[in-house]
């Protein structure tokens, strides 16, 4: 029997751009995430730190509040690199605790139910299907990582006439290190949250591959006499970038382009892991 | 009845052996246990290259008993027990595949025997071989007479057979544990790390809650004690500052590992088949 | 017929928290093939779950051939069930499925290869036993799955969808498989959406709606409790017209229309026997009537009447 009445006709209505596709994706993602109260709490949690440093930024310029408060020290926090590492390590164990809880529930329940074919049999690709998910971590990382850093930096600038200008390696520092962090967090969630295809598995792996890598960076260091296993650390190559940004002495001899080079390599084996697991279809040998 | 509880525990381990040993999932957990040997061997091997270089028996001996307490007991054994034993109920259920063993003519209590012992095996055989690798590895650059001496007139085999002892213990007592996790949380893996976090502090709580941790017992078998030269915070992880006597401290892992399995047992009577997505 | 030779659930309620699975469900079901028949949600698999043990009641009692669920040891020697979960255990092929359960029924090697190769036999798995299960077709591993719960003969087969995922062919195959296994005696326990083969196959219908049993007992004898729906029966003659006429004459005809392809009479009464028995004396005088067919006395009419009309209307 022909096909006599067509009354289905394509959509022809405005779609995504194409280079914003991604951004479904991680809008989709985001969508239940503070619905967590743990996760609430974390984030409220990560954002104390900043705001007491601030009020002491303050405090520091305020010697009328400082006699209030009969305080009677030069200052109240000494403002130098030494206090922004602190800064960025305290937010950097909160960008951590905050992978760990989310970073797993990312692609793990994708492959178990089965749900990849689904993506990928629509103008998406593995790359966008990536990146969309990650930039639910980038977004949420930054606000707990450089942006409370900068922020800091920015208002000890402006109390403090000619600091900024004087210090700008700190503010560099704060981008490179907290971008460096947060995208190697980013990137191994994503690669443990595939390689598993279990979300709790997958958070498990995540804290064990940190301990673990500490673990083994310091039992190169007491058996090898060397420093070197500290390039088996993530942690501790950006703590260095830190360092080497901040005008602190790291004592391990490392420099910021070695650190950036074994993060880079670990990235990258991250990513080789992803672009194994994340398919349209599951090969069973 | 027993030989029946028997022959289905020999074909729960049957099953449960296949799964934990020669599956590829499995593969980080001989990759855990290889990486220590990987370090120690290194270590002979630059010491065997650099032959100018005068080894220090002592020293290394004071860095193997240090990173066996920091690295092996802490790290190593403790994950991969996490992984091997959390695997048993909450991968099943994660697998949707726990119904089977539900729905078979087996008593649970034997099912968590049968779980747990397969467990352990796999444990024991990976990280105990590991440990004695390690420990050869570590001594593999000083000359025979040496190490012959050691063995012969010093307390060689039984420092070799306390790091063992400790590791088989180490993989009894976590792996009632995580055992028990695995079948009493939806998602073990936070309190797993309450777990890691307790057995860190455990040299700074009250003595009577000492006793309620894996590595309080396992502290006190380990041959050799802290080395001095060892900086925070490792050294306060390490420090045993009342160690007990090896007869009960084995004792003690051995009562804490029954009650635990109990525990386990007890929980997964009350199990309920109800998977649902997350 | 005493509780040993049935499957008993006496007031058995289970709630999921505050969400009811079932309630206040009274059963007894006996030997032959028993469809359990509902929407989504009514509480068919909770009651399979809960007379295998792995839901516990909320309240109430539940007895499997006399023997209580909570004792696995001695249950699953004589039941097996096929679930509705598509998952296996990792890494097996099919033979090592079946194989590996045998074992841990506590059967020796050569009884359980024995065991496993006929279940396998009996679905028509041989060929691809020794691959691995994941690469398997829906079909397939639902063909496995039936292996692995009738490996060990049990008395008691419990069903949740077994004929999903199969193709026409190896649907006929496990329609008399389970029709001359229910003819030895055994229980099945079947779950369908699939009604009318659920009327070709079933001895017994056990209609559940939201959690409560709606209706049990033989689709005949459930259908013939329903006095508020007349019963419809389709005549098939030469002159529907003709028959419409003397068939209005009769009191207990409450409905009559012409079939829409016009060689068929459908009429609607309250009294099927008396109707029968009037239907025999206009025969007579006549009007050839080639055949009588009950139209609703199947499944699928049972649960429009019945679950049916409780749903919302679309």
């Amino acid at each position: 029997m022909a096909v006599y009445k067509r009354s289905y006709s394509g959509y022809t209505g405005k779609i995504t751009p194409r280079r914003s596709r991604f951004l479904i994706l991680t809008r989709y993602s985001a969508r239940g995430l503070f619905s967590s109260r743990i996760m609430t709490g974390l984030f409220i949690l990560s954002l104390i730190f900043p705001i007491l440093v601030i009020a002491g930024l303050y405090l520091n310029h305020n010697t009328q509040l400082m006699s209030l408060l009969k305080f009677h020290g030069d200052s109240f926090l000494e403002v130098k690199g030494t206090l922004f590492m602190f800064v960025m390590s305290f937010q950097g164990s909160f960008a951590f605790l905050i992978t760990a809880f989310i970073g797993p529930g990312l692609i793990a329940p994708d492959l178990t139910n089965n749900a990849l074919p689904l993506y990928f049999c629509r103008p998406i690709s593995r790359t966008e299907y990536v990146l969309g998910r990650a930039c639910v971590l980038l977004f949420l990382l930054s606000l707990v990582t450089w942006i409370p850093g900068l922020l800091i930096f920015g208002i000890q600038g402006t109390l403090s006439s000619g600091w900024a200008i004087e210090h700008l390696r700190i503010a560099e520092g704060i981008l490179v290190g907290s971008l460096l962090w947060i995208s190697i967090l980013t990137l191994l969630a994503l690669a443990l949250s595939a390689w598993v295809r279990w979300k709790l598995v997958a958070g498990g792996l995540l804290l064990g591959v940190m301990f673990a890598t500490t673990g083994f960076a310091g039992a190169i260091g007491a058996v090898m006499q060397t420093a070197k296993g500290l390039y088996l650390d993530p942690a501790a190559m950006v703590a260095i970038i830190y360092c080497n940004f901040f005008d602190i002495d790291n004592k391990s001899g490392i420099g910021t382009p070695g650190a950036c080079l074994s993060l880079i390599t670990m990235g990258a084996f991250c990513i080789w892991l992803l672009s194994k697991k994340i398919r349209a279809f599951q090969v069973v040998r | 009845m027993k030989t029946l509880w028997l022959t289905q525990i020999a074909a729960v381990l049957r099953v449960e052996l296949g799964k934990t040993f020669f599956s590829r999932r499995g593969l980080w957990v001989y990759l855990l246990a290889l990486a220590p040997l990987l370090i120690f061997g290194g270590h002979s091997m630059i010491m065997l290259v650099r032959a100018h270089v005068p080894c220090d028996f002592g020293n290394d001996t004071n860095v193997f008993a240090g990173i066996f307490q920091t690295l092996d007991l802490r790290v190593v054994i403790f994950f991969g027990c996490l992984g091997i034993f959390m695997n048993l109920f909450r991968g099943e259920v994660l697998d949707r595949s726990l119904h089977f063993y539900f729905l078979a003519p087996i008593r649970r209590e034997v099912l968590v025997v049968g779980k747990y012992l397969a467990g352990i095996i796999a444990a024991l055989v990976i990280f105990t071989t590991s440990t004695i690798l390690q420990w050869i590895a570590m001594y593999a650059h000083f000359s025979s007479t040496i190490v012959l001496s050691y063995l012969r007139d010093g307390n060689g085999w039984s420092h070799l057979a306390a790091y063992a002892g400790t590791t088989a213990l180490g993989c009894v007592g976590y792996g009632s544990v995580f055992l028990l996790m695995g079948a009493l949380f939806r998602n073990p893996i936070f309190p797993a790390a309450g777990i890691l976090i307790w057995e860190s502090v455990n040299a700074f709580v009250p003595p009577l809650l000492q006793k309620f941790s894996v590595i309080y017992y396992l502290k006190s078998l380990c041959p050799i004690e802290a080395p001095p030269n060892v900086g925070p915070p490792f050294s306060l992880l390490i420090v045993n500052a009342d160690p007990i006597a090896p007869a009960i401290a084995v004792s003690g892992i051995l009562i804490f590992t029954l009650l635990v399995v109990v525990i386990a047992t007890l929980q997964v009577r009350r199990m309920e088949i109800n998977y649902s997505t997350d | 017929m005493a509780d040993n030779q049935q499957v008993v659930f006496e007031n058995v309620s289970k709630f999921y928290g505050d969400v009811l699975g079932v309630n206040r469900v009274t059963l007894s079901i006996p030997p032959g093939i028993t469809s359990l028949v509902g929407p989504n949600g009514s509480g068919k698999t909770t009651l399979m779950n809960l007379m295998t043990g792995l839901l516990q009641p909320t309240r109430g009692r539940i007895s499997v051939l006399g023997v209580s669920p909570n004792q696995p040891e001695q249950l699953f020697r004589q039941l097996g069930y096929c679930t509705q979960f598509d998952s296996f255990p990792r890494g097996f092929t099919g033979y090592q499925f079946v194989y590996s359960f045998l074992r841990i029924y506590g059967c020796t090697h050569s009884e359980a290869e024995s065991f496993a190769w006929r279940a396998i036999d009996r679905v028509n798995m041989r060929e691809a036993a020794h691959r691995k299960i994941a690469a398997y077709s829906k079909g397939m591993r639902q063909r496995i799955k039936l292996a692995q719960s009738t490996c060990h003969g049990p008395a008691v087969l419990v069903l949740d969808e077994p004929l999903n995922g199969l193709d026409p062919l190896v649907r006929a195959e496990v329609i008399a498989m389970l029709r001359s296994l229910a003819e030895e005696g055994m229980h099945i326990i079947i779950s369908s959406h699939v009604l009318h083969e659920v009327d070709m196959i079933s001895d017994q219908v056990v209609l559940l709606s939201n959690g409560y049993v709606v209706a049990e007992g033989k689709i005949r004898g459930v259908r013939n409790e329903l006095d508020e729906r007349p019963m419809q029966v389709l005549i098939r003659c030469n002159a529907p017209s003709l028959l419409a006429a003397k068939v209005f004459e009769q009191s207990s005809v409450v409905e009559a229309r012409m079939h829409a392809d016009g060689k068929g009479l459908l009429v609607k009464t309250k009294d099927p026997d008396k109707f029968y028995l009037q239907l025999n004396k206009i025969a007579m005088n006549g009007i050839g009537i080639e055949s009588v067919t009950p139209a609703d006395d199947d499944v699928n009419s049972l649960y429009e009447y019945l679950i049916g009309s409780e749903e919302p209307s679309k």
